[in-house]
Protein backbone atom coordinates (compact mmCIF):
# COMPACT_ATOMS: atom_id res chain seq x y z
CA UNK A 1 0.00 0.00 0.00
CA UNK A 2 1.77 2.97 -1.43
CA UNK A 3 1.83 6.47 -0.08
CA UNK A 4 -1.06 8.08 -2.47
CA UNK A 5 -3.48 4.69 -1.33
CA UNK A 6 -3.22 5.54 2.33
CA UNK A 7 -3.77 9.38 1.36
CA UNK A 8 -7.11 8.01 -0.69
CA UNK A 9 -7.96 6.02 2.14
CA UNK A 10 -7.40 8.83 4.73
CA UNK A 11 -9.57 10.88 2.74
CA UNK A 12 -12.08 8.21 1.97
CA UNK A 13 -12.66 7.64 6.33
CA UNK A 14 -12.61 11.37 6.67
CA UNK A 15 -15.56 12.00 4.09
CA UNK A 16 -17.58 9.60 6.04
CA UNK A 17 -16.98 10.37 9.41
CA UNK A 18 -17.75 14.10 8.31
CA UNK A 19 -20.98 13.44 5.98
CA UNK A 20 -21.79 10.55 8.07
CA UNK A 21 -22.20 8.68 4.57
CA UNK A 22 -19.98 7.06 2.02
CA UNK A 23 -18.49 9.37 -1.17
CA UNK A 24 -19.12 8.60 -4.38
CA UNK A 25 -15.75 8.01 -6.39
CA UNK A 26 -16.06 11.14 -7.90
CA UNK A 27 -16.40 13.39 -4.94
CA UNK A 28 -13.20 12.68 -4.15
CA UNK A 29 -11.88 13.63 -7.21
CA UNK A 30 -11.13 11.06 -10.62
CA UNK A 31 -13.58 8.81 -10.53
CA UNK A 32 -11.62 5.65 -12.55
CA UNK A 33 -8.54 6.93 -10.39
CA UNK A 34 -10.24 6.77 -6.70
CA UNK A 35 -12.18 3.14 -7.98
CA UNK A 36 -8.97 1.97 -8.92
CA UNK A 37 -7.45 2.90 -5.80
CA UNK A 38 -10.22 1.53 -3.95
CA UNK A 39 -9.44 -2.01 -5.59
CA UNK A 40 -5.92 -1.98 -4.37
CA UNK A 41 -7.18 -1.00 -0.80
CA UNK A 42 -9.83 -3.41 -0.91
CA UNK A 43 -7.22 -6.07 -1.77
CA UNK A 44 -5.17 -4.73 1.17
CA UNK A 45 -7.73 -5.45 3.32
CA UNK A 46 -8.45 -1.63 4.19
CA UNK A 47 -11.81 -1.30 2.93
CA UNK A 48 -14.32 -3.67 1.54
CA UNK A 49 -15.80 -3.08 -2.12
CA UNK A 50 -18.81 -4.30 -2.85
CA UNK A 51 -17.28 -6.43 -6.13
CA UNK A 52 -20.50 -5.95 -8.49
CA UNK A 53 -20.85 -2.30 -8.26
CA UNK A 54 -17.15 -0.89 -7.18
CA UNK A 55 -19.76 1.22 -4.45
CA UNK A 56 -18.26 1.11 -0.59
CA UNK A 57 -19.56 -1.57 1.39
CA UNK A 58 -17.78 -1.30 4.32
CA UNK A 59 -15.34 1.17 6.39
CA UNK A 60 -13.95 -0.97 8.93
CA UNK A 61 -15.47 -0.78 11.57
CA UNK A 62 -18.09 1.00 10.03
CA UNK A 63 -20.80 -0.63 7.40
CA UNK A 64 -21.97 2.09 4.20
CA UNK A 65 -25.27 -0.24 4.22
CA UNK A 66 -27.60 -0.99 7.46
CA UNK A 67 -27.46 -3.80 9.30
CA UNK A 68 -28.53 -5.13 13.10
CA UNK A 69 -25.56 -3.00 14.53
CA UNK A 70 -26.77 0.19 15.02
CA UNK A 71 -24.60 2.27 17.10
CA UNK A 72 -24.81 6.43 18.30
CA UNK A 73 -21.57 7.48 19.22
CA UNK A 74 -19.58 11.24 18.66
CA UNK A 75 -23.14 12.58 18.18
CA UNK A 76 -24.45 10.35 15.57
CA UNK A 77 -26.13 7.25 14.56
CA UNK A 78 -23.63 4.63 12.38
CA UNK A 79 -24.13 1.14 11.38
CA UNK A 80 -22.12 -1.48 12.25
CA UNK A 81 -20.87 -5.14 10.46
CA UNK A 82 -20.92 -6.77 13.71
CA UNK A 83 -20.53 -6.62 17.43
CA UNK A 84 -16.92 -6.36 17.46
CA UNK A 85 -17.30 -3.60 14.96
CA UNK A 86 -20.06 -1.63 16.87
CA UNK A 87 -17.86 -1.38 20.41
CA UNK A 88 -14.91 -1.04 17.42
CA UNK A 89 -17.06 2.32 15.98
CA UNK A 90 -16.73 3.85 20.11
CA UNK A 91 -13.16 2.96 19.75
CA UNK A 92 -12.13 4.28 16.58
CA UNK A 93 -14.46 8.06 17.14
CA UNK A 94 -12.87 7.84 21.05
CA UNK A 95 -16.66 8.05 22.15
CA UNK A 96 -18.93 6.64 24.43
CA UNK A 97 -21.74 5.48 23.04
CA UNK A 98 -25.05 3.05 22.68
CA UNK A 99 -25.44 0.09 20.52
CA UNK A 100 -28.95 -1.06 19.32
CA UNK A 101 -29.16 -4.24 18.07
CA UNK A 102 -31.54 -7.51 19.15
CA UNK A 103 -30.41 -11.25 20.34
CA UNK A 104 -29.87 -13.57 17.30
CA UNK A 105 -31.34 -16.17 19.38
CA UNK A 106 -34.27 -14.97 20.51
CA UNK A 107 -34.60 -11.63 18.94
CA UNK A 108 -34.64 -9.74 22.42
CA UNK A 109 -33.93 -5.88 21.66
CA UNK A 110 -29.95 -5.33 23.38
CA UNK A 111 -29.64 -1.77 24.05
CA UNK A 112 -25.61 -1.80 25.26
CA UNK A 113 -23.62 1.30 26.89
CA UNK A 114 -20.65 1.63 26.32
CA UNK A 115 -18.50 4.47 29.10
CA UNK A 116 -15.20 4.75 29.39
CA UNK A 117 -14.06 1.80 27.23
CA UNK A 118 -16.30 -0.85 28.91
CA UNK A 119 -19.40 -2.27 28.26
CA UNK A 120 -22.44 -1.48 30.96
CA UNK A 121 -23.88 -5.16 30.88
CA UNK A 122 -21.34 -7.69 31.21
CA UNK A 123 -23.46 -10.35 31.52
CA UNK A 124 -23.68 -10.45 27.49
CA UNK A 125 -21.37 -12.68 25.43
CA UNK A 126 -19.71 -12.79 22.71
CA UNK A 127 -19.46 -15.32 19.81
CA UNK A 128 -16.73 -15.37 17.18
CA UNK A 129 -18.23 -18.46 14.36
CA UNK A 130 -15.67 -17.95 12.24
CA UNK A 131 -11.91 -19.12 12.95
CA UNK A 132 -9.50 -15.81 12.28
CA UNK A 133 -7.29 -17.87 9.49
CA UNK A 134 -10.82 -17.67 7.82
CA UNK A 135 -12.04 -14.13 8.22
CA UNK A 136 -10.98 -12.53 4.97
CA UNK A 137 -12.56 -14.96 3.62
CA UNK A 138 -16.08 -14.32 3.09
CA UNK A 139 -15.57 -10.64 5.33
CA UNK A 140 -19.37 -9.98 4.85
CA UNK A 141 -20.34 -13.86 6.01
CA UNK A 142 -17.58 -13.23 9.07
CA UNK B 1 -19.65 -12.12 15.17
CA UNK B 2 -22.42 -11.33 17.79
CA UNK B 3 -23.52 -10.57 20.57
CA UNK B 4 -26.31 -12.86 22.71
CA UNK B 5 -28.29 -12.79 26.18
CA UNK B 6 -26.10 -15.77 26.98
CA UNK B 7 -24.63 -18.81 26.47
CA UNK B 8 -27.32 -20.78 26.57
CA UNK B 9 -29.17 -18.62 24.01
CA UNK B 10 -25.50 -19.33 21.67
CA UNK B 11 -26.13 -22.94 21.77
CA UNK B 12 -29.41 -22.53 20.86
CA UNK B 13 -28.94 -20.47 17.97
CA UNK B 14 -26.28 -22.71 16.86
CA UNK B 15 -28.44 -25.77 16.48
CA UNK B 16 -25.69 -28.51 15.55
CA UNK B 17 -23.63 -26.36 13.74
CA UNK B 18 -20.05 -26.55 15.25
CA UNK B 19 -19.51 -23.68 18.02
CA UNK B 20 -16.78 -21.24 17.66
CA UNK B 21 -15.37 -19.07 20.51
CA UNK B 22 -17.08 -17.08 22.90
CA UNK B 23 -16.02 -14.46 25.04
CA UNK B 24 -17.29 -12.40 27.64
CA UNK B 25 -18.28 -8.48 27.10
CA UNK B 26 -15.55 -7.09 29.04
CA UNK B 27 -13.25 -8.91 27.12
CA UNK B 28 -14.97 -7.59 23.58
CA UNK B 29 -14.66 -4.10 25.05
CA UNK B 30 -10.50 -4.26 25.60
CA UNK B 31 -10.26 -6.46 22.21
CA UNK B 32 -12.55 -3.78 20.07
CA UNK B 33 -10.42 -0.53 21.90
CA UNK B 34 -7.21 -2.22 21.22
CA UNK B 35 -8.12 -3.28 17.51
CA UNK B 36 -10.46 -0.23 16.31
CA UNK B 37 -8.67 2.53 18.42
CA UNK B 38 -6.46 4.44 15.49
CA UNK B 39 -8.45 3.36 12.76
CA UNK B 40 -9.82 6.66 11.86
CA UNK B 41 -6.12 9.09 12.90
CA UNK B 42 -4.43 10.90 10.14
CA UNK B 43 -1.70 8.58 11.07
CA UNK B 44 -3.16 5.67 10.39
CA UNK B 45 -0.66 2.52 8.89
CA UNK B 46 -2.39 -1.02 8.25
CA UNK B 47 -1.87 -3.24 11.40
CA UNK B 48 1.06 -5.97 10.72
CA UNK B 49 -0.47 -9.60 11.12
CA UNK B 50 2.28 -9.91 14.02
CA UNK B 51 0.64 -6.95 15.10
CA UNK B 52 -3.23 -8.54 15.17
CA UNK B 53 -1.83 -11.33 16.59
CA UNK B 54 0.25 -9.80 19.51
CA UNK B 55 -2.97 -8.03 20.18
CA UNK B 56 -5.13 -11.58 20.62
CA UNK B 57 -2.37 -12.88 22.50
CA UNK B 58 -2.01 -9.81 24.96
CA UNK B 59 -6.09 -10.36 25.48
CA UNK B 60 -5.76 -14.11 26.40
CA UNK B 61 -7.23 -14.72 23.01
CA UNK B 62 -4.83 -18.10 21.81
CA UNK B 63 -5.00 -20.96 20.23
CA UNK B 64 -5.59 -22.69 17.23
CA UNK B 65 -8.92 -20.68 16.41
CA UNK B 66 -7.49 -17.31 17.31
CA UNK B 67 -4.35 -17.55 14.44
CA UNK B 68 -4.55 -15.42 11.58
CA UNK B 69 -4.28 -16.31 8.33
Amino acid sequence: MDESDLELRRRTYAFFVEHGRAPAATELGDGEEVVAGWRRLHSAHALVLNPATDELRMLNPFSVVPTAYRVQAGGRWWYANCAWDAVGICAALHSDGRIETSCPDCGEALAVEIRDERVADESLVFHVLVPAAQWWDDIVFT
Amino acid sequence: MNLFRSEEHIARWLGGRQPGATIPAAKLAELAHAWWDDRISPGWVPHTRDQNQAILERLGLTGEFWQLA
